[in-house]
C-alpha cells in the first residue's frame, strides 16, 4: 500500500516537474516564437549549480571532483540553480537572438547544447564528467523524515508550490501587454519593430525567464534523484518536453500541462511497464523515443495547434456607446477564461 | 484641402545642413545612400517633408522608393547620409527607437499579426505601455491595468472609427485584403504616431476602398499626423497630396505639386510619360 | 615533420569530411528553403548501411560505399515523400518545419540503435603504413576521402553547370516561385535534390567514419554542428560557398588541436560560427549567387 501511494507520488512529482519545464517552454516557443532546441540544457546547468551549491567541497583523494561544494542551504542553492540556468540562458540569447532567422537561432541553440554537454561530459573538474553528481542531499530531511514513500509526498507539496509559482507567472505575463507584444513579436519580427517594440529586449526576456523557470524543474530533479549524470539530459530528453508541449497546445499554459501529462507522465509510465527485451536493453528507450519523434510529427500534421489550442484574447462586452462613459468599475478585465492570481 | 501647393516648386531640394531642429521640417533626409553589392539602390536621395503635410513618394519601379522607406525606418543602414526626424537625428538608429519618436512606417504587403485578433492588432501598438515591464506585470498590476482600460477604450473607437468594430474578436489573417489595409492603418494610428510613413496603402484594393483609405488619410492628418506615402495611384495622389517627391535611379529628381512636375520637363520624361499619367 | 603541418594534413581531411557533407545539405536547403535538422543522422545511416554491407555481407569496401550512399540517398527520397512533402505542400512555414526535422532527427538516431545497437563499430579496412606526401603524412583511407571529395565536388560542379537538372536546381534555388512558372518540373527537381542531398550525406558519414575509426549512431548528428558552421560560414544554400566553408572549418579545427585539447577541437567551430553569426550572418562570399 505504502509502496502504490509511494509510487503515485512519485508520478505526481514528474508531472509538476515536466509542467515547470513545459511552461518555460511556453514562454520561449509559445509566447515569442523561440526555437529552443536545448531545453534540457539549462535544465541540467541549473541542477548541477544547486548541486555543488549544496554538497560540501569534494574530499581529498575521492577521486570525485567539482566546482564550488558550498555546503548551501536548499533554497539559496534553488536561487543559484536557477540564476546559473538564466545566465546561459542569456550567453546564448546574446548570439542566437540578434535579429537572426529562426532556422539560425534554432542552429545556435542546439550548437549550444552540444558544446556544453561536451564540456560538462569530457571536463570531470567541474561537475565530475560523465560520472556526474551524486549522492546530493535531498532538502528537508530533518523535518520530512528519510522514509522514501513519505518523503516523496512532502516532496510532492514543494513541487506543487514551485508549479503553482511558475504557473502564475506564466499566465500573469500571457495575459499582460507584454504577453501580447511577445506574441505580437513571435507573429512578425519587423512589424513589432517598427510599432516601437524592443524585439530583442523581449526575446531576450522570454528566453532568459524561460531558462530560469526551466531551471527550477533543474534543481527540482536534482532535489529528488540526488544524483545528475550527462546520460540523464541528451538531446531526446529536450524532445520529451517540446512533444508535451506541441502535443498540449503551444501558447496556452493549460495545453502545456495537459501535456506534460500526457506524454511525459502517461506515456512515459506507460512504457515503463513494457517488458525488457533480452539482450538488447537500450530497445525499448529507443522505442518511447520513435515514438515520440513520431507523435509530434503526427500531431503537426493532424492537429498543428494541440489538444488545447491557443485561446483567443477576449476583451469584456464594450458596447460603442461605452466609451464615452466614465472610466472606473472593472468593467474591462483581460480574458475570461480561468483566471489564476 | 488646405495649402496645396502653397510651398511651391522647388525643384531638387538643396541639401538641408544644420543641427538647429528647423521649424520647416518634420522630415529631412540629405544625401542618402545605400548600395547592394554593385548596385546603387538609392544613390542621393535628399528631400525634405513639412509638418502637418501629406506628402507623396513617386517614381518609376526600382527608382529606390521603397530602400528609402527602409533606410528612414531604420531597417537598413544607410551607406551615406542624413536623417533628421523632428529635429533629432534617426541616423544609425534602430527601428523600434525610430518609432519611439513617432515615426511610424507600414509595409507594401500587408503583414498583420495573424493568429491575433483585430482588437489585440491595435492593442499592441501604443508606445511605452507599462505594461511591457516585466516587474510591472509581476507585482504592480495596478500600474497599467488602468492604462490598459484606455487602450481598450481608445482600440475601440479606432476600429469604429476605421469600420471594422465588429470584426474586433476576428483573427486578423481571417481578413479580406481591404480590411488588412484598413487595419494597417488602425493599427498604426493608435501608436500616436507624430508621422506615418506609408508604403503603399492603396496596393492591391478597389476603388472604392481606395477611397475610403485616402479619406482616413486626409481626416488624420487635420489630426495633427504628417503623411509620406509611397504611391503608384498618381490621381489619389493628386487628390490628397500637398507635395510630391519625384525618385529616379536611387536619386530625387524633383519636388513640388502635381502641377508643377506636370511642367517638369525632367519628371515628364524619366517617369510621367512612361508611367502614362 | 612540424605537428602544424601535421595538423594542417588532417585539417584537408577533415574539410573534404566536411565538404561532402556541408555540400549535401547547403543543396537541400536551397531547393527546399528549410533547414533539415535530421541530416545527422543521414549521415549515421550512410555508415550503417555501408558497415552491413561491408562487415555483415562482406562486399568490397568502395561497393559498400557506393551501395551504402545510393541506398541513404534513397531513403532521403522515401522520407522526403512520406513525411516532408506533405507538410511542404500543406504550405507549412519553415518556422514548424524545423520542428518536423527535429522530430524526424530523433525519430532516425534511434531508428538506427534500435537496428545497429548503441554500441561502436570501426570498419576494418587495411591501411597500412602512412604514406608521406611532400611534408603531409596520410593513411590510404584518408588519401582516398580526400580523392573521394574531389572527385564528388567536381561532379558536382558539372552537375549544376552542365546539366538541364542542375540548372534547374539553382534557377529553384534562386527563386522558386519563377522556376516553377518557367516549366522547371520543381517536384521532380526536389526528389532528385533530395537524393543528392542524401547521398552526399552518406559520402559524408562514411568518410566521418573512416576518419573518426570508431563511430556510433550518434557520431553523425554530433558532427551537425560542424556542418552548420562550414554552410552558415559559406553562406547557407550556396554551393561553392558551403565547398569553401568546410575548407575553413575543416582547416581550423585541425590546425586549432595543435593548441587545444582533441576533446574541444570540434568546439572551436562553434566559435567560428558564432563569430559569422555576429559579424557576417549573410556568409563569406554573398555575392557569389545562390547554388
Amino acid at each position: 500500500m505504502g509502496a502504490v501511494l509511494g509510487y503515485i507520488a512519485t508520478l505526481g512529482v514528474y508531472f509538476f516537474i515536466y509542467n515547470i519545464f513545459c511552461l518555460g517552454l511556453n514562454i520561449q516557443f509559445g509566447y515569442a516564437g523561440i526555437l529552443d532546441f536545448t531545453v534540457i540544457t539549462f535544465m541540467a546547468i541549473a541542477g548541477y549549480f544547486a548541486g555543488v551549491a549544496v554538497l560540501g567541497p569534494p574530499q581529498r583523494g575521492s577521486e570525485i571532483f567539482y566546482i564550488l561544494g558550498l555546503n548551501l542551504p536548499w533554497p539559496i542553492a534553488l536561487v543559484i540553480g536557477v540564476v546559473a540556468a538564466g545566465t546561459l540562458g542569456f550567453l546564448i540569447g546574446l548570439v542566437a537572438l540578434r535579429r537572426l532567422r529562426s532556422d539560425y537561432l534554432a542552429i545556435v541553440t542546439l550548437a549550444s547544447g552540444s558544446i556544453v554537454y561536451g564540456i560538462v561530459n569530457n571536463d570531470n573538474k567541474i561537475f565530475d564528467g560523465a560520472a556526474g553528481l551524486v549522492g546530493v542531499p535531498q532538502p528537508y530531511t530533518s523535518i520530512f523524515g528519510f522514509n522514501p514513500n513519505t518523503y516523496t509526498w512532502y516532496f510532492l507539496i514543494i513541487c506543487a508550490v514551485m508549479m503553482l509559482l511558475c504557473w502564475f507567472v506564466a499566465e500573469r505575463i500571457y495575459r499582460s501587454p507584454l504577453g501580447r507584444t511577445m506574441r505580437a513579436i513571435r507573429e512578425d519580427m519587423d512589424v513589432a519593430e517598427a510599432f516601437g517594440k524592443d524585439a530583442f529586449r523581449v526575446r531576450m526576456l522570454a528566453m532568459v525567464l524561460g531558462c530560469m523557470m526551466v531551471g527550477v524543474g533543474g534543481v527540482l530533479t536534482l532535489a529528488y534523484v540526488s544524483a545528475l549524470s550527462p546520460a540523464g539530459w541528451s538531446t531526446g530528453e529536450t524532445f520529451v518536453i517540446w512533444a508535451a508541449l506541441i502535443v498540449g497546445g503551444r501558447a496556452n499554459n493549460l495545453g502545456a500541462i495537459v501535456g506534460s501529462f500526457l506524454v511525459a507522465v502517461l506515456f512515459n509510465e506507460a512504457t515503463r511497464f513494457l517488458p525488457t527485451i533480452p539482450g538488447d536493453p537500450n530497445l525499448i528507450s529507443n522505442i518511447r523515443n520513435m515514438c515520440i519523434g513520431g507523435l509530434v510529427i503526427l500531431t503537426l500534421w493532424l492537429r498543428p495547434q494541440g489538444v488545447i489550442p491557443e485561446r483567443k484574447a477576449r476583451f469584456a462586452e464594450l458596447p460603442t456607446a461605452a466609451k464615452r462613459r466614465p472610466p472606473g468599475e472593472s468593467l474591462v478585465t483581460l480574458g475570461s477564461v480561468d483566471s489564476v492570481g | 484641402m488646405s495649402g496645396d501647393g502653397s510651398a511651391g516648386a522647388s525643384i531638387v531640394t538643396a541639401p538641408v545642413v544644420g543641427s538647429t531642429p528647423r521649424a520647416g521640417g518634420m522630415l529631412v533626409v540629405d544625401g542618402l545612400v545605400r548600395h547592394f553589392g554593385g548596385v546603387k539602390a538609392v544613390d542621393g536621395c535628399s528631400f525634405e517633408i513639412k509638418p502637418g503635410t501629406i506628402s507623396a513618394l513617386i517614381g518609376p519601379n526600382g527608382a529606390g522608393k521603397t530602400t528609402t522607406v527602409n533606410l528612414i525606418a531604420g531597417a537598413l543602414r544607410s551607406d551615406r547620409g542624413r536623417i533628421v526626424f523632428n529635429g533629432s537625428d534617426l541616423t544609425g538608429k534602430r527601428p523600434h527607437q525610430i518609432a519611439e519618436q513617432g515615426l511610424v512606417r507600414t509595409f507594401q504587403i500587408s503583414r498583420e499579426y495573424a493568429s491575433m485578433t483585430v482588437l489585440e492588432n491595435l492593442m499592441v501598438s501604443p508606445l511605452h505601455q507599462s505594461g511591457e515591464r516585466l516587474l510591472n506585470v509581476l507585482f504592480r498590476p495596478g500600474r497599467w491595468r488602468n492604462e490598459e482600460r484606455q487602450h481598450l477604450e481608445r482600440s475601440l473607437e479606432v476600429l469604429d472609427e476605421f469600420g471594422l468594430y465588429a470584426k474586433r474578436d476576428d483573427y486578423a489573417g481571417s481578413l479580406s485584403g481591404g480590411q488588412k489595409r484598413l487595419l494597417e492603418l488602425a493599427r498604426a494610428v493608435m501608436a500616436a504616431p507624430k508621422m506615418l510613413l506609408l508604403d503603399e496603402p492603396l496596393a492591391g484594393i478597389n476603388p472604392a476602398l481606395t477611397a475610403r483609405v485616402a479619406d482616413h488619410i486626409e481626416r488624420l492628418r487635420e489630426g495633427g499626423i504628417t503623411f509620406l506615402l509611397v504611391e503608384h495611384n498618381l490621381e489619389i495622389v493628386e487628390r490628397i497630396c500637398d507635395h510630391v517627391v519625384v525618385m529616379a535611379l536611387g536619386a530625387t529628381l524633383a519636388t513640388g505639386t502635381m502641377a508643377d512636375l506636370r511642367k517638369n520637363d525632367a519628371v515628364v520624361q524619366a517617369y510621367l510619360t512612361g508611367g502614362g499619367i | 615533420m612540424s605537428l602544424f603541418l601535421l595538423s594542417l594534413g588532417f585539417g584537408i581531411v577533415t574539410a573534404a569530411v566536411l565538404a561532402l557533407s556541408s555540400v549535401g545539405l547547403s543543396l537541400q536547403f536551397g531547393v527546399t528553403n528549410f533547414v533539415n535538422f535530421a541530416y545527422g543522422a543521414y549521415l549515421g545511416f550512410g555508415m550503417f548501411l555501408t558497415y552491413t554491407l561491408a562487415s555483415l555481407l562482406h562486399f568490397p569496401l568502395w561497393l559498400s560505399v557506393v551501395l551504402g550512399c545510393i541506398l541513404t540517398g534513397v531513403l532521403a527520397v522515401v522520407i522526403d515523400l512520406v513525411i516532408l512533402e506533405p507538410f511542404v505542400r500543406r504550405r507549412t512555414s519553415g518556422f514548424f518545419m524545423l520542428i518536423v526535422t527535429f522530430g524526424l532527427q530523433l525519430l532516425l538516431l534511434n531508428i538506427i540503435q534500435a537496428v545497429w545497437g548503441v554500441g561502436f563499430q570501426s570498419f576494418t579496412s587495411g591501411s597500412g603504413s602512412p604514406i608521406t606526401i611532400g611534408p603531409f603524412s596520410f593513411t590510404a583511407d584518408q588519401l582516398g576521402i580526400v580523392a573521394l571529395a574531389v572527385v564528388a565536388m567536381v561532379g558536382i560542379h558539372l552537375l549544376l553547370t552542365r546539366t538541364t537538372l542542375g540548372k534547374s536546381m539553382r534557377a529553384m534555388s534562386d527563386d522558386p516561385s519563377l522556376a516553377k512558372v518557367s516549366g522547371i518540373d520543381t517536384a521532380r527537381v526536389t526528389l532528385w535534390t533530395w537524393f543528392i542531398s542524401g547521398c552526399l550525406a552518406g559520402l559524408g558519414g562514411v568518410t566521418l567514419a573512416l576518419n573518426t575509426v570508431s563511430f556510433q549512431a550518434y557520431t553523425g548528428n554530433n558532427f551537425l554542428f560542424v556542418i552548420f558552421a562550414a554552410v552558415i560560414l559559406g553562406g547557407i544554400g550556396k554551393i561553392y560557398g558551403a565547398m569553401l566553408g568546410a575548407l575553413c572549418i575543416g582547416l581550423v579545427v585541425e590546425v586549432s588541436g595543435v593548441w587545444l585539447s582533441s576533446a574541444y577541437k570540434l568546439d572551436v567551430a562553434f566559435g567560428v560560427l558564432v563569430l559569422v553569426l555576429l559579424v557576417r550572418p549573410q556568409g563569406i562570399i554573398p555575392t557569389l549567387g545562390k547554388a
